[in-house]
């Protein structure tokens, strides 16, 4: 089952699998970070109900018809893999 | 969205000589949005900076000399900030063309200072790689450090010179701490002795890889060297939070936006009045002074009734522009905007635009020019094209000499509502609701028309509330003040005198004639049919045409019209003449008019430079100019 970033809980950190977007506006993301094999945590939620994710300690706030293109999976049961691993 | 304050007017058209200097190093300082470029480069540059403005490019730079000692300078030039040299946006465009050279006017640099936010330096670091490409010597700034230490991080700088191959400086340019270490740099680069910085990897650049594999190799890499150099990213920061936990609130959050925009609102219309009308009197005492020194010749008509009359109605809006500034100054560097961008995305994504043109469409209501400048940061093309066809129509300072002359004019001071609202005040906010309209409708329609795109994505960077820094902003408003009154002492006092000298002409034994036979009585009776059925006669058609180089000289025109008719220059006397002259509609006419009509060469040129030729400035004057004249046509026909 393939799981969509707007569909985790707040405050869980999960992996980016794959951005479903075409290359010229997955590339912003990719260049604050958001790349496959990053870990995501949706730590707010804005007024109008978009996500604001943390990613490398940074702050993004984005709409969440791009969050709903961003693929993402749980981290295993163990919670920890290396950092090498993530990609 | 950082960025945009650093931007100069374009009305400064003068172009700097930047090429005098052949023996003088340049330094191209660059770095992420929001990482401390700017403070840095006014830290190391202090007031000397200078603005360079290249003629026939869409580009604007801030090119500052730094003095290392008594015969050793380098010129810096202050980048926009950048994630990457993708091109996608203008910005982006900017920062390549200039390291790769290629920007007219500006030579190649010689170094390269690289700033990121040590508290966030595996995601700015990403900007490394393609700096390190350049193959110029670097310095690697690593900003904010006391931040990165006080929230528990650490990174190791040894390891960091050893896998990058560049020097690297601790700074919290903010405080003027870890300076010395960059001017060291800098001062290296004069002896160019310093070692060329080495490429991270042999991928040659616009590699054949597919992006997302180069993006996730790139990062590899860096996260290679972050873990090396024995990286610990800090903790979250808790003062942050807490704020957002009330900026972004989803009941709290809208209405402190709500709050912050009416404030500005506030403080532009209540708290500048006392300084304006300070101001006033100063410049009406002074020309008063200056009538009453000089004989009763040609040349005191010229001064006082001319170049006083019509230089002083504009330099009295500097305090108003200024507190404006201020505001946006302190609400851009405290980190507020960029949640205020994202509470605006909604909204304006809505209409067809994006929560970055929160920012400048707020700058239009002071004066469109740096809004247009200011539009920059929106990322995506179309929609920062949008936002920049739509900004003349927020309600800029300039308008308001001309609503506050015809209001006070003819419409009645009663109360509308009690107490609470006045007649004048209603009609005053709805001239500001029409443009609103105006520009959510013309939004509308160009998304739907000319620029017509899938949906833009929006995304911002949060970065960490921080205390603005008082000397910071106090910078930049001595840079607008310049801006605006070169403006004023050199657009407005020309027009003045052009307008002052064709009332003189062609003069009999008598002396100068009656205005209706004047050069410009005559020039406006030839336009008059053409603005007749707007209820308007020749002398308000010559206050359009020399309105057309900026709005509010059409009340100095209007007072040197009916001056030279009536002998009585005071505004009481201006008001009476316009009520003879003007029905009530046709003066509603005239304010229609002037809600959406560009009358601003300074904006039609900054919209031919900011859009890389005049398609965009001569389709948007003209759809403006034909609006405002069915906006009065229709008008006159209703009061």
């Amino acid at each position: 089952m393939e799981l969509r970033l707007p569909s985790i809980p707040l405050n869980q950190t999960v992996e980016l699998i794959h951005i479903d977007l075409p290359a010229e506006q997955a590339e912003p993301l990719m260049e604050r970070g958001v790349l496959p094999g990053c870990r995501i945590c949706p730590v707010r939620s804005s007024p109008s109900g978009d996500p604001i994710i943390s990613v490398d300690g940074a702050l993004l706030a984005l709409r969440r018809e791009t969050a709903a293109c961003l693929c993402v999976r749980l981290l295993s049961a163990s919670g920890v893999t290396s950092l090498q691993d993530a990609s | 969205m950082g960025e945009a304050h650093c931007e100069p007017d374009a009305s400064r058209q003068g172009t700097l000589v930047l090429d005098d200097s052949g023996a003088r190093p340049l330094v191209a300082l660059i770095g992420p949005p929001n990482s401390g470029k700017t403070t840095l480069f006014n830290q190391l540059t202090g007031l000397r900076q200078k603005v360079a403005n290249y003629p026939g490019v869409t580009v604007e730079k801030h090119v500052g000399r730094v003095s290392l000692d008594a015969d050793r300078t380098v010129d810096l030039v202050d980048l926009p900030g950048v994630h990457g040299f993708s091109a996608r946006s203008l910005d982006e465009r900017v920062t390549r063309d200039v390291l790769e050279g290629r920007m007219t006017g500006l030579r190649a640099p010689d170094a390269l200072v690289l700033i990121v936010d040590a508290t966030r330096l595996e995601s700015q670091l990403m900007l490394v790689e393609p700096v390190l490409e350049l193959d110029l010597p670097t310095l690697l700034v690593l900003n904010m450090s006391d931040e990165l230490a006080s929230r528990g991080g650490r990174v190791s700088d040894a390891a960091l010179v050893k896998h990058l191959g560049v020097e690297v400086a601790r700074t919290d340019a903010r405080d003027g701490v870890g300076l010395d270490a960059v001017r060291d740099f800098l001062a290296e680069v004069t002896r160019r002795d310093t070692a060329h910085g080495r490429r991270l990897t042999n991928v040659p650049r616009g590699t054949a890889l597919p992006m997302l594999d180069a993006f996730a190799a790139r990062r590899m890499r860096v996260r290679e060297i972050v873990k090396e150099a024995g990286y610990v990213p800090p903790g979250a920061s808790s003062v942050s939070e807490r704020l957002d936990h009330i900026a972004l609130h989803c009941f709290w959050g809208p209405l402190l936006f709500l709050a912050v925009v009416l404030l500005v609102f506030q403080s532009i219309f209540t708290w500048a009045t006392p300084l304006i009308d300070g101001l006033d009197a100063m410049v009406s005492a002074s020309g008063q002074w200056v009538g009453g020194a000089l004989p009763d010749t040609w040349y005191r008509s010229l001064l006082v009734d001319g170049v006083w009359a019509g230089v002083g109605s504009v330099v009295v809006f500097l305090p108003q522009i200024l507190i404006l500034f201020l505001f946006l100054g302190v609400l851009e560097d405290s980190g507020y905007m960029a949640r205020a961008a994202v509470i605006a995305d909604r909204m304006m994504y809505r209409v067809g635009l994006q929560g970055r043109a929160f920012l400048p469409l707020l700058s239009g209501y002071a004066c469109a020019v740096p809004a247009v400048l200011a539009a920059r940061t929106v990322d995506d093309e179309r929609d920062r094209l949008a936002t920049i066809f739509v900004t003349p129509f927020m309600t800029c300072s300039a308008r308001l000499p001309v609503y506050a002359l015809l209001i006070a004019a003819f419409i009645p001071d009663e109360s509308l509502l009690g107490p609470v609202l006045g007649l004048r005040a209603a009609v005053l906010l709805g001239l500001y609701g029409l443009g609103i309209i105006a520009a959510v409708g013309t939004a509308f329609l160009l998304k739907r028309t000319l620029l017509r795109a899938k949906p833009s994505s929006f995304l911002m960077e949060l970065p960490p509330y921080r205390v603005p820094s008082p000397r910071s902003i106090a910078l930049r408003l001595l840079d607008r003040s310049r801006v605006f009154l070169r403006r004023a002492g050199t657009i407005i006092f020309g027009v003045t005198i052009i307008l002052w000298t064709l009332t003189q002409f062609p003069r009999s034994d008598a002396g100068a004639p009656p205005i209706d036979d004047s050069a410009l009585g005559r020039m406006g009776q030839l336009i008059e049919p053409a603005i007749e059925p707007l209820g308007f006669d020749w002398r308000i058609g010559v206050g359009l045409v020399t309105s057309l180089a900026a709005r509010e000289v059409i009340v100095g025109t209007l007072g040197t019209i009916y001056g030279v008719e009536d002998d009585s220059d005071d505004a009481v006397g201006l008001q009476e003449a316009l009520r003879r002259d003007l029905t009530l509609g046709a003066a509603i006419g005239l304010l229609v008019f002037f809600v959406f009509a560009l009358q601003c060469m300074s904006t039609v040129a900054v919209m031919r430079r900011e859009t890389a030729g005049w398609k965009w400035a001569a389709l948007q004057f003209t759809y403006m100019l034909l609006l405002a004249y069915v906006g009065a046509f229709v008008a006159v026909r209703i009061f």
